[in-house]
């Protein structure tokens, strides 16, 4: 058997399974976009791209698209920023390093479910601790405070991941560059800023990729933590996609929405590798 | 030779149900423990075993939909959300019950015709036997109703006497007044879009004397009684209910009022033992009471019992739900606290005796009224729901809202094809 038979034997079973669990579900949901499949009538009758226009006429599923895009940049600009920070700090020889390790890594191991209820509590306007230091803030009731406090229970428990991204990131890089930076005089911030920066600009691309993905996909913080509300204050286009296919039962508008979705995340994801191949 | 072939058969019958095992997805709460604590005796009668999966209502509807669209269900018999009375026969996913109520000689009568509206019959066929009640009424602090400086001043204030309220106009007045003389909340209101803030605007809109369709299916919701309950809903949440009640859910509320921290809720009926046990709620046993919404009729909610149209075992499962719907059964469930659904039960003086509220329950239960009941129910608590908050949070205006959510709800009458 030659070696490139021999690769693809390896890498078969694999693929088999991807293209069932992956592949096959992709292009159900493709197909069913096409169609008026309800669970109340599950016929197969094609519509064309009727289910595409009404999306993209529905106002309310607009305003979640809009809602998510303020959401990723908020969520991933702050859990990048502070994830930077974090690695550059356990980067340091800091005493009790394994103990920071653990703390930093925490919030990565607990089920976004249970992360919504232990915030739900501390944030709680009349028994959380928070609002009592705050005085008395009311973070998910108030349109004003409701999303900007989901963005920060999510960078919470995102920004452990970041942080241990990053700090692989720092330890790999190569220790010339910076030392040469610093016999020519520079100082530590501006050998941070001048070499550490961009030669860390790969991890951070592909953790940019990693971050967008996953809160596009934000639903459970959502419903654990406001159901979308107060008013259409945290109607994030994940959970809206959720409720037309399981409140709505309509199967086929929420995959046209999905693939809507699917294809605005595509065209962000491009853009993001286009930036990292040009570096 | 007859005597022995007869023999022979039960046998047989009795050989074949020892090996049937029943399998049903079931609610994680009190109640189902309390039904699961009788398994036994229904096993001894027939050698049938039930096992229930119990899951938290939110798990279940995704769930049962999962196993409907299988060509065999995993759950033998169901229990059904009133939410889903509609949608699962209109989609053919249950099985008519008239054939075996009659072949079995099951008794329909001593069920509230109420609850055989809500969770039995859906466009004239027999889907369901009502298992289990939750219309909503009010629950109030009566020592804060008797204080006598709260009569004084509120007399002072509003030149009438300080009494339970009779119309929603004067439940808002009272709640208002509580805000603000009592050092409590008025309400302790469950604001959270979606299926808490309907549940709850409903009873406000029935005791407005609003509603959300008429006989035929159209809708009259933006009429200016659902703009007076709005009105009434929204100053109510906005003025005299605790901070953060816009996103509050059942269990925000029922906090609030164990604490003491509030003067009333609207909810379920069955919430007041909860208040009054001075175990969980030592600040307010002994001190509330249940009524009859504000109005006289508010919201009724249920669940009922059913079988699967691509059951394995429907023979059996017939059989416990006739057997747990039994008197006997029924009775046996009442008693450890399982709210029934049968007039029977209620007028019961073994159960008077344990639970005296039983009285006020059955008045409240008689006068409630559904909800429209039809095959986007749950979708239509999510748009009306997403309107009401909207109009609570003080983004959109009470008239638009209403317009907007009568919009919504017409949409899916068509959908569903009750509208053209």
């Amino acid at each position: 058997m030659g070696e490139r038979r021999f690769a693809w034997a390896l890498a078969l079973p694999g693929l088999l399974v991807l293209a069932g669990v992956v592949g096959f579900p992709l292009l159900y949901a493709l197909f069913l976009s096409f169609t008026r499949y309800t669970f109340l009538s599950p016929s197969y009758a094609l519509s064309g791209p009727g289910r595409f226009a009404e999306a993209l006429g529905d106002p309310y599923f607009l305003h979640a698209l809009g809602l998510t895009a303020l959401y990723v940049a908020l969520t991933v600009g702050l859990t990048l920023v502070l994830g930077l920070l974090l690695a550059v700090l356990l980067h340091q020889n800091l005493p009790l390093k394994g103990f920071h390790y653990v703390v930093v890594g925490l919030p990565m191991l607990v089920a976004p479910v249970g992360v919504g209820l232990i915030w739900k509590m501390i944030l709680h306007p009349e028994l959380g601790i928070l609002a009592y230091l705050f005085g008395g803030v009311d973070f998910f009731g108030d349109v004003r405070y409701a999303l900007l406090s989901l963005a920060l229970v999510d960078v919470w428990q995102q920004v452990s991941f970041a942080a241990l991204v990053l700090l692989a990131g720092l330890r790999s890089l190569p220790r010339e560059p910076l030392e040469a930076a610093y016999v020519d005089g520079a100082t530590p911030f501006q050998a941070f800023l001048r070499v550490t920066l961009p030669l860390l600009r790969p991890v951070l691309v592909v953790l940019l990729i990693l971050q967008t993905l996953t809160e596009v996909r934000t639903y459970d913080l959502v419903y654990v933590l406001t159901r979308g509300g107060p008013g259409s204050a945290t109607d994030l286009v994940s959970y809206f996609i959720y409720r037309k296919a399981f409140l709505g039962l309509d199967l086929s508008g929420a995959s046209a929405m999905g693939y809507l979705l699917l294809l605005l995340t595509l065209l962000l994801v491009a853009a993001y590798y286009r930036a990292m191949t040009r570096l | 030779m007859k005597r022995w072939l007869l023999a022979a058969a039960v046998g047989l019958g009795l050989g074949l149900a020892q090996g049937v095992v029943l399998r049903a997805l079931m609610e994680d709460v009190p109640e189902t423990r309390i039904i699961e604590e009788l398994l036994p005796e229904f096993q001894r009668q027939t050698g049938i075993r039930v096992e229930f999966e119990k899951v938290q209502y939110s798990a279940m509807h995704d769930k049962l939909v999962a196993q409907f669209l299988a060509p065999t269900n995993a759950y033998d018999f169901l229990q059904v959300d009133f939410l889903w009375a509609g949608e699962f026969p209109a989609a053919g996913w249950l099985e008519p019950l008239e054939p075996y109520v009659k072949a079995s000689g099951f008794d329909l009568s001593p069920y509230f015709p109420s609850m055989l509206d809500l969770v039995g019959y859906y466009r004239g066929t027999l889907y369901m036997i009502p298992m289990y009640n939750y219309a909503m009424g009010l629950i109030y602090r009566k020592d804060l109703l008797g204080r006598q400086d709260l009569k004084e001043r509120f007399r002072a204030q509003h030149g009438r006497a300080l009494t339970l309220p009779r119309t929603l106009e004067e439940y808002v007045e009272t709640s208002l007044f509580m805000a603000k003389n009592a050092g409590v909340s008025g309400a302790a209101m469950q604001g959270q879009r979606g299926d808490p803030n309907f549940m709850e605007f409903s009873n406000y809109l029935f005791a407005a004397k609003g509603d959300y369709v008429d006989r035929n299916w159209r809708v009259t919701l933006a009429s200016p009684q659902g703009e007076k309950a709005l009105t009434l809903y929204v100053r109510n949440i906005r003025q005299a209910a605790p901070k953060g009640a816009l996103n509050f859910n059942l269990d925000d509320t029922f906090r609030v009022m164990c604490q003491g921290q509030a003067f009333s809720m609207v909810t379920y009926w069955w919430m007041l033992p909860q208040l009054d046990d001075p175990r969980q709620c030592p600040k307010v046993a002994g001190k509330v009471a249940l009524a009859p919404m504000p109005g006289g009729v508010g919201v009724n909610g249920g669940w009922g019992w059913a079988i699967p149209r691509n059951s394995a075992n429907k023979e059996a499962a017939w059989r416990f739900i006739s057997w747990v719907e039994s008197k006997e059964i029924v009775l046996k469930r009442a008693l450890k606290g399982h709210a029934p659904t049968r007039k029977d039960a209620f007028q019961d003086p073994g159960v008077l005796r344990r639970y005296p509220y039983y009285r006020q329950a059955e008045a409240i239960i008689a006068q409630a009224k559904k909800v429209p009941i039809f095959a986007y129910t749950a979708e239509m608590e999510d748009v009306v729901g997403r309107e009401i908050s909207l109009a609570a949070a003080g983004q959109k205006g009470i008239r638009q809202a209403l317009q907007d959510a009568a919009k919504g709800l017409e949409g899916l009458l068509r959908k569903a094809g009750l509208l053209r």
